[in-house]
């Protein structure tokens, strides 16, 4: 068994990397998606979204249950599996943002600011990406972390205007309301959860050091 | 024959005391399972005792000319002042413990060579600030290393989890090679076993102690030391290893319990941290006289009252 561990040269952690960066690209992927189907108005592409969320539950099981299997030093699991689960909890934020759009349509007042939310979003999962292979590497994450942080704070900014926006917008009644103001707080939402995602990859960096 | 069996008794509660020093962190933290770690313990305990074991066996013989029956009630007396002490929560030493009861039992029958002592007591000093030293340096001296050749997690994470296994069994080789004097030396001296036996029978009862009886005093240890990060856990264990072993080649049979703590504080002083504290220090000062002086006490009333 120990001889077994010494010689598989760290295959259960290269299957753990390899599927975590698969997380993390497909995050990548449904950010872009979402902020398409916002352009185009797709509800195709809304609903391909929670087929996507779907496969990134298998894929976190599998990296989940990996790392219970021995991959890593027990020291470094929960960080690790911490990590996992804050970038599960963002396709689950994604995936009921994508059914508000379903149920609801979004009001063209708003429209544009919501697609550069979008498209913020999904550049803070490419620098979430990007900061992982960093993290990887063992390389230093401030200034990479500290983008992530700008990428929030501007969509903080936006949200805070965009809230004033919605003011404005006619409702017809309760539901509407409610629908429009859990979408808008869904699509802030996400880059608050990618900044907690990248305080933990700067822990589990620090903690190897 | 059966007076070996005190020196037995004395190996066994060493090899269960002892042997979580080395596996404790990796055992507690789950980077080896307990099975492993006491087998592998097993096995390096032994195989440094035979290998190197009796290059200490002479300083623990040539402290005084011993009868074999007061060879029994010196490893008796020790045995008896480490379990009592270690009840009383005073750190004893194995190595402190035969000592003393081999120069109380020197004392009374005249034999007693205090010139072979002061080596032993700076050696004995010297233990926890060699822990110190090794740990500090290492941890430097690795991390740099480290630090411009591997830095991808992966690897680091390889390294540091075989590291542990590999410096742990380099640790339980250290301690049969240093501590089994400390078990059938006294026999050595008597003239009762060779040196070569004496190391089989003190390597397989330290074994023995590891294998029957280490889980609770490893899971204790281990969770005290569990705070350490992987790496400072690794190069907790290189150094008390490099402390007992360079201990063996001078010859002197010391404490690892005060090597895994001097080392501790070495690593610790390398983060900043407060590590020394004037109560732990007290304790570890305490245990060099109360010790010694217990075991010798002990011995030279359990030769007056069954011997004389």
């Amino acid at each position: 068994m120990i001889f077994e561990k010494i010689l598989s040269l760290s295959k259960k952690e290269h299957k753990v990397t390899d599927n975590m960066r698969k997380h993390i690209k497909l995050l990548c992927n449904a950010c872009s998606l979402f902020g398409t189907a916002i352009e185009k108005n797709d509800r195709s592409l809304m609903r391909d979204l929670i087929d996507i969320e779907r496969e990134s539950d298998s894929i976190r099981r599998e990296i989940i249950s990996k790392i219970h299997d021995g991959a890593f030093l027990p020291y470094l699991r929960p960080d690790l599996c911490r990590f996992v689960e804050i970038v599960d909890h963002v396709f689950d934020v994604l995936e009921d943002t994508a059914h508000y759009c379903l149920d609801g349509k979004i009001p063209e007042q708003i429209k544009s600011e919501c697609i550069r939310i979008a498209y913020l979003n999904s550049k803070i999962c490419e620098m979430l990406l990007i900061t992982f292979e960093a993290m990887l590497k063992g390389d230093d994450l401030r200034e990479k972390t500290l983008a992530i942080r700008i990428y929030e704070k501007k969509i903080d900014d936006i949200k805070f205007s965009l809230i004033k926006d919605i003011h404005k917008i006619p409702i017809s009644n309760f539901w509407e309301g409610k629908i429009l103001s859990d979408f808008i707080s869904g699509i802030t939402t996400i880059s608050d959860i990618i900044e907690d995602a990248s305080d933990y990859l700067q822990i589990i960096n620090v903690s190897m050091k | 024959m059966w007076k070996v069996l005190s020196g037995v008794l004395l190996g066994w509660s060493l090899g269960a005391n002892d042997s979580a020093n080395i596996f404790g962190t990796g055992v507690a933290t789950g980077t080896i399972k307990y099975r492993t770690a006491i087998s592998l313990t097993a096995i390096f305990v032994l195989l440094g005792a035979l290998l190197e074991g009796p290059k200490c066996m002479e300083t623990v013989g040539e402290l005084s000319i011993l009868l074999t029956i007061e060879a029994f009630y010196c490893s008796l007396a020790a045995g008896i002042t480490m379990t009592v002490l270690t009840y009383f929560a005073v750190p004893a030493s194995a190595s402190q413990a035969i000592i003393g009861a081999v120069i109380g039992s020197g004392i009374l029958s005249g034999a007693a060579d205090f010139s072979k002592l002061y080596k032993i007591i700076i050696c004995w000093i010297v233990t926890p600030v060699s822990g110190i030293v090794f740990g500090y340096f290492l941890h430097r001296s690795l991390r740099y290393v480290l630090d411009k050749t591997i830095t991808n997690i992966t690897y680091l994470n390889y390294i540091y989890s075989t590291g542990i296994i590999v410096a742990g069994c380099y640790g339980a080789y250290s301690l049969g090679s240093n501590n089994v004097a400390n078990v059938t030396g006294v026999y050595v001296g008597s003239g009762l076993l060779s040196a070569g036996m004496a190391s089989l029978i003190g390597g397989f009862s330290i074994a023995f102690g590891s294998l029957t009886y280490g889980k609770k005093v490893m899971m204790t240890i281990g969770k005290g030391i569990a705070p350490l990060d992987p790496f400072s856990a690794f190069v907790t264990i290189l150094a008390l290893s490099f402390t007992l072993h360079i201990f063996t080649q001078i010859g002197v049979p010391v404490s690892s319990s005060q090597a895994i703590v001097g080392a501790i504080v070495g690593v610790g002083i390398v983060g900043g941290l407060r590590t020394v504290s004037t109560k732990m220090v007290a304790k570890i000062a305490a245990g060099w006289v109360i010790t010694p002086l217990s075991a010798g006490i002990l011995t030279v009333l359990f030769i007056k009252l069954f011997v004389s």
